[in-house]
């Protein structure tokens, strides 16, 4: 069995603590501008990575980021293993309790403002492929679902944050938004899973074979196996120490079904999603052992996985205006006009529904996580890529200001309290 | 936390308690099923009339045999409720839907039920009479787990204390049914949802934040639950607030379970529940899969629930 070398373990582990530190000082520099971690954490490795620091200091840059063959490969496993939980922990923060308690409107807008940026996307994509760049010319099908896909999902995470610098976040609109935005991100990790499935073409491209298992999965999970979890967890507190035992139990099935679901043809990436919201629906979970799982994983493995970006893709040469422009634009669109007809069909009025468009528009790192696993896949060029994570960040930015203008609102006090 | 009412100069009395009381529940329809508890449940319902000074109307829905009728009329008879305002209505057809349409035709308050605590998978999945009923009802429902042939009043409540609109007026009506029964406790329970709390911890917010962001929810529903009780008459009636995290609808059940409470009152479904609701419990599904004790469910009177929407 080959191993790495004495120089290459040194050089992985320098990168690994080097990463995380760089990454959360940029985090923190960029939260003081009440933005989201993930943006300095992208951000360090955009200025660390080939696109600058790389470009006139090859070595210092190669220091952080190891360029040899056998640290890649280790580096690339670690990244792989940090999406699965991310996702894990991104599947927890869905509660479909609360997307079942929120009902039509929530529904509604949820629906709505998944299938109009899904045909939005999709339509732009079949019929002006050639304006989003050099992609994978060969499957402009697949192209189009993974653009459709790109355009409809949202991040829950800036969402909650700007709903509670605005003071709504228990109000109704602000529930209804959150419960649209986990709708929308479980409906669009089916979607991007079946996008993936039909890209490896091991199920032999079959659309409807590729869709039906991810529904299988997804159906028996969240019923049979969400039981079995809320049952056994009782269990496991009382005989594991905990919440040491839940970690271990929990990302452990996790990484089984992130691996069933690779076997049969979808992206691991999946399984531990939907893993995660079985977990994260049981009555048993704690608030503290929510947060202890989510500050492991977050604080560890994501640094790790943003930065990494930075280092993967040379964001100065690769960055290209019209395309740049071309998602934003579409984006912002697509899921204004979706999220907002499904509010107002759901009985809100215009500067509410506006306000729910506006809110669900942001994309944050579910988007950026989407795009690199699309560019891993060849499925998508690195200008549309660097297109894309710019548009994640800009929506996510834009969604606190937009929201306080149509809702009249100023951020919460919080900030005045702490000076 | 317990709450001590300002103005204790109230004294309780069962006459003056009588005429306010009747505001609550003026008119009851019993659900009347020939089934062995059929004496308790009557008794139930005799006692509840006594309190509340209300009408009474006897449901039945199914087979209509003269043997059925001269054994209920001395039934009725025999609990004395076969006064000149007490009604009984045959009908025939489904079950729940005839239900449904006598209460609605009639402008019934409250509808009584008998109810197994705990269902097989199958019956709660596809759902029985009585929890099919608690699902669709308009008006408020009392499912009976434990009905007495001599009952000995509610002595132990716990009531719900979301931050919804409906839960002011769930809370004035436990606070009567509190007062009506003399209850030694009425314990008002505060729900936080972990995954809602989890949310608020994700990874942008410093610690301090978060507790604030936390801090300031609580406070603002702890201030609208003491705004609740300080415009309710709650006489000598001791008061408890709790706040428990957990599931909203699952905490609330184990609570009176586990302080063994003879009656749960929650706020109605703010729509019909179906199937999904069952797979994917929530609320007070999670009461409905298995009862604790006795269920009121309190579904505001139409010209109340209009003032709380508006």
């Amino acid at each position: 069995m080959s191993k790495l070398a004495h120089n290459e373990v040194i050089s992985l582990i320098l990168s690994i603590g080097m990463m995380l530190i760089i990454a959360r000082l940029f985090g923190e520099m960029f939260r003081k501008f009440r933005m989201p971690l993930v943006v300095g954490e992208l951000i360090a490795g955009v200025l660390l990575g080939p696109s600058l620091l790389g470009r006139y200091y090859p070595e210092i840059s190669g220091i952080i980021f190891s360029t040899g063959t056998n640290v890649s490969i280790a580096m690339s496993g670690i990244t792989s293993i940090s999406v699965i939980m991310l996702l894990f922990v991104a599947g927890m923060e869905v509660d479909l309790s609360l997307i079942r308690s929120q009902g039509s409107t929530a529904v509604k807008t949820s629906f709505v403002g998944l299938i109009i940026p899904f045909a939005l996307g999709y339509f732009f994509a079949s019929n002006f492929y050639n304006l989003f760049g050099d992609n994978n010319a060969n499957d402009v099908l697949v192209f189009s679902l993974f653009i459709g896909t790109a355009m409809s999902i949202s991040a829950l995470p800036v969402i909650a944050r700007t709903l509670m610098d605005l003071g709504i976040f228990k109000t109704r609109i602000g529930m209804i938004i959150i419960a649209a935005a986990m709708f929308d991100d479980l409906v669009g990790w089916i979607l991007f899973s079946v996008v993936l499935g039909m890209m490896k073409g091991a199920v032999g491209h079959n659309f409807i074979f590729t869709f039906g298992l991810t529904i299988l999965y997804a159906a028996i999970m969240l019923t049979v196996g969400r039981i079995l979890i809320n049952k056994a967890i009782p269990w496991a507190q009382k005989n594991f120490s905990w919440p040491g035992g839940f970690l271990s139990i929990s990302l452990g099935l996790a990484f089984l079904g992130a691996a069933f679901t690779e076997y049969i043809g979808i992206h691991a990436i999946f399984g531990a999603f939907i893993v995660g919201i079985a977990f994260g629906d049981s009555v048993h979970l704690t608030e503290k052992t929510r947060e202890i799982v989510q500050q492991f994983v977050t604080n560890i493995f994501a640094p790790l996985f943003f930065v990494s970006i930075g280092f993967k893709v040379n964001f100065v040469n690769n960055f290209n205006l019209e395309i740049t422009a071309l998602v934003l634009g579409l984006a912002i669109a697509c899921k204004l006009i979706g999220a907002s007809l499904g509010a107002l069909w759901g009985g809100l009025k215009l500067n509410e529904a506006l306000a729910v468009g506006f809110g669900m528009n942001a994309r944050g790192a579910m988007e950026i996580i989407l795009a690199l696993l699309a560019l891993q896949a060849k499925l998508i060029s690195e200008q549309l890529f660097v297109a894309i994570v710019i548009m994640a960040v800009v929506t996510s930015i834009m969604a606190g200001p937009a929201l306080a203008l149509l809702l009249k609102l100023k951020p919460t006090v919080l900030e005045n309290e702490n000076k | 936390m317990l709450w001590r009412p300002q103005n204790l100069s109230y004294v309780y009395s069962m006459e003056n308690s009588k005429t306010e009381n009747q505001q609550v529940f003026e008119k009851i329809a019993v659900a009347v099923a020939f089934s062995p508890r059929i004496e308790a449940i009557l008794a139930q319902a005799k006692e509840l009339q006594n309190i509340f000074n209300s009408h009474l109307l006897f449901i039945h829905v199914g087979e209509h045999t003269l043997q059925q009728e001269q054994y209920l009329t001395h039934l009725l008879h025999r609990f004395g409720l076969d006064l000149p305002d007490n009604k009984i209505v045959w009908d025939k057809g489904e079950p729940v839907e005839a239900i449904l349409a006598i209460c609605q035709k009639e402008h019934i308050d409250l509808l009584v039920a008998g109810a197994l605590e705990k269902e097989s998978i199958l019956k709660y999945v596809m759902g029985s009479v009585a929890r099919k009923l608690s699902r669709r009802v308009k008006c408020s429902m009392l499912m009976l787990t434990e009905p007495s042939i001599k009952p000995n009043g509610f002595k132990n409540i716990v009531v719900e204390g979301t931050d919804h609109s409906k839960t002011e007026n769930t809370i004035s009506v436990a606070i009567a049914l509190a007062k009506a029964y003399r209850a030694q406790e009425l314990n008002i329970i505060q729900e936080s949802d972990p995954a809602k709390l989890a949310i608020i911890r994700s990874d942008e917010l410093l610690e301090h934040e978060a507790e604030q962001h936390k801090d300031k929810i609580q406070k603002e529903e702890d201030e609208k639950i003491e705004e609740i009780l300080r415009c309710s008459d709650c006489g000598e009636l001791q008061i408890k607030l709790k706040r428990i995290e957990g599931k909203p609808g699952y905490v609330i059940t184990q609570f009176a379970r586990e302080n063994a409470a003879d009656l749960l009152v929650l706020n109605s479904p703010d729509r019909k529940m179906n199937i999904l609701d069952r797979v994917f419990p929530h609320d007070i599904e999670h009461a409905l899969a298995d009862l604790p004790c006795n269920l009121l469910i309190v579904n505001p009177k139409q010209d109340e629930e209009d003032s709380i929407v508006q």
